[in-house]
């Protein structure tokens, strides 16, 4: 029985993740090497080898363009918000009454749902009314005026600043927690040698946060390449389907066209591109 | 760093710094005023004097408006439901499975905290379609019920990780103690490792509860009975039907964001060490 002890506390949790989580990947993994609706029975799946693979980076310009998409949003999520997470987190450092309101503020968007957030900044683009132009018409820009989400190069651009307004808080507070580890003497020592602020900030602050920017930036890529909400709720793709991001893409063909073989392989896509990231982050969180 | 003496070129970057964060939070505060603005007037009020503008009267009927053309009553039970009912369930099963993989020795249990850690990176893209079939077949297709198992599954991976590093943080002698005073593992399980761990449950129930609340795409996909609809997914079908009529879709907005917001303000405390502690380890 003594063997058997930690199996049993673990059985329910394995037993959920294997049935609810593991075996869904396997089979997506399975159906995306056949050509299937996803509604009638499984005896009806052709099968295609890599071809759905191959029709996603070589045959469908949307699917290419999603994945360029993705790209872009993924290197825009690694660098804007980490670096001003990182700006605030140090700035905001000492606890303060005002530095606790300005944290609460740039934190508040990130526990809002997605969705609520996308149809908020949708309402901020709004061309006629919308706070955006209406701010820009009232300091003379009215050239800049525009349909920010009918537009085909500001459309994903404009999402994006949405997904920073939201996404600023969370890079912010890893940092903070990353700063509590470095010992305050170093920039004593550092200040009493002369040290410059930047100085400080480069030699001591910077490599400080080594275990954190392993942490934040994983966790750009994973979200970066899982981005799904905020392209669905501000664009659905458009205009025409220049926004899709692979998340959108997956879904429309698995459940508007029916492709399910296809937008199992744009999901499984997805999937490898963010285990392979994820890599150096699971290797960080498993080490004691 | 403050007590030495602050050269000119410090203070004048210190106060660079103020500015910078000020002008920072005013913008990062706007969305919010907008939309305070937006959902507490007259549609006609606001498109001609501007979102900017002070209302020219008070329509709080707005909001009861927007609750019952939006069904936001059934929204709201419902992610309420599930929230009550996939948080602590959660949680429980978390936790039992935490408890061998910090006190235990076995073979296999480091294969399986890192088969656990995956499920942190799996996109739920990758599950959506087999998840559909499933749900179908085991005759809850289309109920709230649907979303407790992949909710549950999901959720795993970060609870079993924070509750793993905080029961390695309870000495052993309690659990030797209770051992050798004829406990058996179930019992120092709920009676001396649960009791000790309110801090960490109390952070992670928090946090599963906005993450239950505002889940999207696999209430998307699971879920297309209007009496199933989630708080997000009735929010879209909110907007899709009022999706002009801006003052009333603020206030919907409003409506479903004020919940949210509350708990954050009330229980930030918590809830931010936990995210920031649980990703140190």
């Amino acid at each position: 029985m003594g063997a058997a002890r930690p199996w049993l506390f673990l059985a329910p949790a394995l037993s959920l993740y294997v049935v609810f989580l593991v075996l869904p990947m396997l089979f997506t993994l399975y159906t995306s090497f056949f050509t299937w609706d996803g509604l009638s029975p499984m005896s009806e799946m052709v099968w295609v080898g890599f071809g759905n693979y191959i029709r996603a980076f070589v045959d469908d310009d949307v699917a290419r363009r999603a994945f360029v998409n993705n790209l872009y949003w993924t290197v825009g999520a690694v660098i804007i918000p980490t670096v001003i997470g990182l700006f605030l987190a140090v700035a905001l450092n000492s606890v303060t009454a005002v530095n606790k309101a300005l944290r609460t503020i740039y934190y508040a968007p990130a526990v809002l749902p997605l969705v609520a957030v996308g149809l908020i900044w949708g309402w901020m683009y709004n061309p006629n009314f919308g706070a955006v132009n209406l701010f820009l018409r009232s300091v003379g820009l009215d050239a800049l005026a525009g349909g920010w989400l009918s537009s085909h190069s500001m459309a994903l651009p404009a999402t994006f600043l949405t997904y920073v307004w939201s996404h600023v808080g969370f890079p912010m507070i890893l940092y903070l927690a990353g700063l509590q580890a470095i010992p305050r003497e170093l920039y004593e020592a550092a200040r009493i040698d002369g040290a410059t602020r930047w100085h400080c900030f480069r030699f001591i602050t910077l490599p400080g946060l080594a275990e954190t920017h392993v942490i934040v930036l994983s966790l750009a890529v994973i979200n970066g390449f899982k981005v799904f909400d905020l392209i669905y709720t501000m664009t659905y793709g458009g205009p025409g389907r220049s926004t899709h991001v692979l998340g959108t893409w997956m879904y429309f063909q698995t459940f508007q066209y029916y492709e399910a073989g296809y937008g199992a392989a744009l999901a499984w896509v997805i999937a490898a591109i963010v285990l392979v990231f994820a890599v150096p982050y699971i290797r960080r969180m498993s080490r004691d | 760093m403050d007590n030495i003496v602050a050269s000119a070129a410090d203070r004048r970057f210190a106060l660079v710094v103020k500015l910078f964060l000020a002008a920072l939070a005013v913008i990062w505060l706007m969305p919010f005023v907008v939309i305070l603005l937006t959902a507490i007037r007259a549609q006609g009020d606001m498109i001609s004097n501007g979102v900017f503008s002070w209302p020219e009267a008070i329509a709080w009927t707005n909001f009861s408006s927007a609750w019952d053309a939006g069904n936001f009553s059934v929204y709201f039970r419902n992610s309420l439901f599930l929230i009550l009912v996939k948080v602590p369930l959660g949680l429980l099963v978390a936790s039992l499975a935490a408890y061998p993989l910090a006190k235990m020795k076995f073979p296999g249990s480091e294969a399986v905290f890192i088969v656990f850690l995956v499920g942190l990176a799996v996109p739920v893209q990758v599950t959506l379609q087999p998840l559909l079939i499933m749900m179908k077949s085991l005759g809850i297709g289309n109920t709230l019920w649907a979303l407790i198992p992949p909710y549950l599954a999901f959720g795993l991976p970060f609870q079993i990780f924070v509750m793993r590093g905080f029961f390695r943080l309870l000495p052993n002698e309690l659990i030797e103690a209770a051992r050798v005073d004829g406990a058996s593992e179930s019992g120092i399980f709920f009676r001396i490792m649960l009791p000790l761990s309110l801090p960490p449950l109390a952070t992670l129930a928090i946090i599963d509860a906005l993450a239950t609340w505002n889940e999207f795409l696999i209430a998307l996909v699971l879920i297309s009975a209007n009496a199933s609809r989630t708080v997000p997914i009735g929010l879209m079908q909110f907007q899709g039907q009022y999706s002009s009529q801006y003052t009333l879709l603020m206030a919907g907005v409003l409506i479903s964001i004020i919940p949210v917001l509350i708990i954050f303000l009330f229980l930030q405390r918590y809830f931010v060490a936990g995210l920031a502690g649980s990703v140190k380890g």
